[in-house]
């Protein structure tokens, strides 16, 4: 099943209480590769080469993801290489980009790495977002 | 309810004895350590911790692979193959492909094949597909509509901690 092609990214889920979706954790030693899938929170400290797809996402000290993130708050302490889709973003001293980070609300902490562009957009491209487009080379 | 309180009742008899082969599971004494741990090894409020143990919760589905030289609960739903070292499925689970471990303990449901050197399956698993298996347990319950096989590591199937670990780019 694909992910949902249309959701709102400012909005925590609707109907679902956050209680009613615990964490899910990525530890150290877990690499994925694939598509991950969710709406509530998710923390990853392992390696995931993909696509995720999630409601709150820390990406922690020794997490690193390649691919497309989609989320509503993202918080990167680690590394990410590649593109950012989040209405809410914070930028770790120790985070490292590579890649372009969309958002509407942006933190960086001093000491960030960043290399590549951090568009801002409006509301409403997080209010019905969909699938993120085809990455230009 | 929280899912990780899901199993209490069932916790004497599938209690899985790490480390510890030669104990049949279904007499294992609850070890002490693990009786004063609190029943809930997750705090779902802390932001960041290095906790190498992963979970993937019911909220997460995951396509694709998941391989680690850790500990796997799985409660949510993953399409494609799990390597972990104690995998566990718990019971409303699903995993559609094969899930390999030292330690594989099933509640929910698997439809693919189970290879690992000890294998549980509880009164709640629903097991489509062969168990390759050294040592198994099923609980009086458990659905199984496949082969159980003792031959795990007679054959060519290797076991996950020697395969070479690819090599992610670290900065």
């Amino acid at each position: 099943m694909p992910v949902s092609q249309r959701r709102t990214l400012v909005r925590p889920p609707l109907g679902r209480k956050e209680a009613e979706l615990p964490t899910s954790h990525l530890g150290r030693a877990l690499t994925i590769r694939g598509i991950l899938d969710t709406e509530g929170e998710l923390h990853i400290q392992g390696s995931v080469l993909g696509q995720i797809n999630a409601d709150r996402l820390v990406i922690g000290a020794e997490g690193y993801v390649e691919g497309d993130v989609i989320a509503r708050d993202v918080r990167i302490v680690g590394r990410v290489k590649g593109r950012i889709f989040a209405y809410q973003v914070t930028l770790d001293s120790s985070a490292d980009i590579t890649g372009r980070v969309f958002h509407h609300l942006v933190t960086v902490e001093k000491g960030a790495k960043i290399d590549g562009r951090m568009p801002w957009r409006p509301l409403n491209f997080f209010e019905s977002f969909e699938q993120p487009p085809e990455a230009q080379s | 309810m929280s899912v990780f309180t899901r199993s209490d009742s069932k916790d004497t008899t599938i209690r899985p004895a790490t480390e510890k082969p030669e104990v049949s599971v279904t007499t294992t004494t609850p070890e002490f350590n693990r009786a004063t741990q609190p029943v809930q090894p997750v705090s779902h409020l802390t932001p960041v911790q290095s906790q190498s143990m992963s979970v993937i919760s019911k909220a997460l589905k995951i396509t694709g692979q998941l391989e680690s030289t850790e500990n796997i609960q799985i409660d949510g739903e993953v399409e494609g193959d799990v390597r972990g070292v104690v995998v566990k499925v718990g019971q409303n689970a699903k995993v559609k492909g094969s899930v390999y471990g030292d330690e594989v303990e099933l509640s929910g449901t698997v439809d693919g094949k189970i290879e690992a050197k000890k294998v549980v399956l509880t009164s709640s698993a629903h097991m489509s597909g062969d168990v390759i298996h050294q040592d198994i347990t099923i609980q009086s319950g458990a659905y199984i509509a496949g082969h159980c096989r003792p031959e795990y590591g007679k054959s060519q199937s290797t076991p996950i901690l020697s395969r070479p670990k690819e090599v992610l780019p670290r900065a």
